[in-house]
């Protein structure tokens, strides 16, 4: 379902360019968990960003469910991220001010759908993150791990069919990090294609697929034989 | 995303700096406040001016001294003019009052002087006036007698006098057949006029009426007029009988002008619809250039907008990055921020209105009492429609710049923004 053939990336600033992606090619099926790892400046996030259609390659091809991104335009790429992408980020990225409902209702914004139909899901989401409880608090009266779990709500309010995670269990303690994987993990059993970026080996290991890179390519592409299950608890 | 959510959007964010977001609203508050006042006020006047001419009769031609100014001088060179040119006689008033258009005509000669009752000492203004004056002003006196025309024919020194200056001369003793003095001349007071209170900026209680021989000849000292007011029998008859009266004035001045000069003549004819043109014109031009100074403050409160927008676009950069991210068009984004700049001017736009409409009501009390008239509050159409308009204008043109910068952020960037 995604194609990434040999990707470049370069930045320009004045005349100082720099190559975040070096010609990166590989194959995803549907349902898998992909993990990308890396050092930081691997570029793994600008990889990620390609992927997400928050960013355009240099040079390359990048295909979304057979769609050229090249053929798109920007409100066309709009449109499938919000109907099939779903962001988790590091640091949540959750709206102050604003309830957990309405937080996680945010994509729901631009999306053509009735209000019941919309309430539905977004009482869902929440349920299967399990912060039915917190639904009427304020981002500041939640925990890391907690805003977190909103922000997974968030992303799969659309179901969408790829959810990517940017370093997700970065900013939060152990065993938030552990929930937090708990969750993608299930969501990638229930048929959700998950593509997580992380520099830590350990929570690599918890997806089917690592993909290492480093400077800007690709230097391993595994399988992951017996990964780790986040509900089995914390062997770290 | 349709307007209701973006409107909802708007408010949450608005709420969430309520001093800022006042702040930022005080100059559209004071701009569109500031220009209700004036349009409020300018109408008032107007219709006060209007409704008093109209009061008049329709009928009236009004007769001055002087020349007609092709180009519409006001002002000092007519008012000298008016002193000066003394061309405006009695026998003018007796030649018109022959032609058969004419209804009645009311010669007028004024001045100031001061009114002396025993102890009692009070400025005066004195009007001769034939006993027409009565019926065309349709203000007649409430007790006592009118002028009459036998007090003209024999310069009578009797007065009628206005409401006001009677209670300051006499106070609760009866005026009727007493005595007072004005320029040196005694006046007997034959009649006390009923209460009319300020009209044209004239308060009419103030005045004395004398027969306008007698102010001509004992008061002023003069053969000539200030002014002639006739009445023409039907509204059909005013353009006719103003072009008799020319023919029949430059006869008598023995002015040549057959081909109908106007600034060649020493007299202005105006009548009651050309008059209420200029009185229109004269505040219409007025209000206009008050109103546009009050939009200064509109522009100025519009660069409040822009500035207060362009902080809030930098404040929220992650959040614009976010919802790009989950789906947001840069149009969801442009129409977002510039709904909130116009929901802000806008929201200024109603507390300037109510503000400025309060004003306005409080004023035209105001007015009523110190002007001793009937100001009415009047809140033209058009100055709603307009202070909402200017209001989303002003949203528009200031918030279409942060709008447009919101819009373009990359979303990338945007959500790395610390």
């Amino acid at each position: 379902m995604l194609e990434v053939r040999n990707l470049k990336k370069e930045y320009r600033d004045d005349s100082v360019v720099t190559t975040a992606l070096n010609g990166v090619s590989f194959l995803m099926e549907k349902g898998d968990f992909v993990a990308i790892i890396g050092p930081s400046g691997s570029g793994k996030s600008t990889l990620m960003h390609i992927m997400g259609f928050l960013d355009r390659p240099s040079s390359g091809v990048y295909k979304f469910e057979g769609q050229k991104m090249d053929d798109l335009t920007d409100d066309e790429l709009a449109y499938i991220r919000n109907e099939k992408m779903g962001f988790v980020f590091q640091f949540f990225n959750l709206l102050p001010r604003t309830n957990v409902f309405n937080n996680v209702g945010l994509p729901l914004t631009y999306t053509k759908i009735s209000k019941h139909e919309k309430e539905q899901r977004i009482k869902k989401a929440i349920d299967s993150v399990g912060l039915s409880h917190r639904i009427n608090h304020m981002p500041n009266q939640l925990s890391g791990g907690e805003q977190q779990r909103v922000a997974i709500a968030r992303a799969i309010v659309n179901h969408p069919s790829v959810i990517f995670a940017d370093e997700p269990t970065g900013n939060l303690d152990s065993k938030s990090g552990q929930q937090v994987m708990e969750i993608l993990q299930s969501l990638n059993d229930e048929g959700h294609t998950i593509i997580l970026v992380t520099h830590e080996q350990y929570t690599s290991e918890m997806a089917k697929r690592v993909i290492k890179l480093k400077d800007g390519q690709i230097v391993s592409d595994e399988k992951i034989d017996s990964r780790r299950i986040a509900k089995d608890g914390l062997v770290k | 995303m349709n307007i209701k959510e973006s409107i909802k959007i708007s408010i949450t964010a608005l709420r969430a700096n309520k001093s800022r977001s006042f702040l930022t609203v005080l100059g559209i508050v004071i701009g569109v406040g500031a220009v209700i006042v004036m349009m409020s006020l300018g109408g008032g006047a107007q219709n006060l001016i209007l409704g008093q001419i109209a009061s008049l009769g329709s009928n009236s031609i009004y007769i001055e001294p002087g020349s007609f100014d092709p180009k519409g001088g006001f002002g000092m060179d007519m008012a000298v003019e008016e002193m000066t040119i003394k061309t405006l006689k009695l026998k003018d008033v007796e030649a018109i009052k022959k032609d058969p258009l004419v209804d009645m005509v009311y010669p007028m000669a004024y001045g100031v002087a001061r009114a002396v009752y025993r102890s009692e000492d009070e400025k005066v203004t004195f009007l001769g006036i034939t006993p027409d004056a009565y019926i065309m002003d349709d203000w007649h006196a409430a007790i006592g007698r009118e002028i009459s025309d036998d007090d003209v024919k024999g310069t009578a020194r009797v007065t009628t006098l206005g409401y006001k200056i009677t209670k300051d001369l006499f106070g609760e003793e009866d005026p009727i057949g007493k005595t007072i003095r004005i320029k040196k001349t005694n006046f007997k007071v034959i009649g006390v006029m009923e209460e009319r209170g300020t009209e044209m900026f004239q308060n009419y209680d103030e005045y004395a009426y004398v027969p306008i021989t007698t102010a001509q000849k004992l008061l002023l000292g003069i053969d000539h007029l200030n002014a002639i007011t006739v009445h023409a029998i039907n509204e059909d008859a005013i353009n006719p009988l103003m072009e008799n009266i020319r023919l029949i004035l430059r006869a008598n001045h023995n002015i040549y002008n057959p081909e109908g000069d106007l600034s060649k003549d020493d007299f202005k004819i105006m009548s009651q619809v050309e008059a209420t043109d200029m009185v229109s014109q004269i505040t219409g031009i007025l209000t206009a250039f008050l109103s546009s100074i009050a939009a200064i403050a509109l522009i100025v409160g519009g660069i409040g907008i822009m500035n207060i927008m362009l902080v809030s676009v930098t404040e929220r950069t992650r959040e614009i990055g976010l919802r790009k991210a989950v789906g947001a068009r840069n149009k969801d984004i442009l129409n977002q921020f510039l709904i909130e700049a116009i929901t802000l001017t806008v929201l200024g736009g109603v507390i300037g209105f109510i503000g400025g409409a309060v004003i306005s009501f409080a004023a035209s009390l105001g007015l009523s009492q110190v002007l001793n008239t009937d100001w009415a509050f009047v809140l033209p159409f058009g100055a709603v429609v307009l202070a909402f308009g200017v209001a989303v204008i002003v949203g528009l043109v200031f918030g279409i710049y942060p709008a447009r910068k919101a819009a373009k952020l990359n979303p990338i960037e945007a959500l790395r923004h610390e």
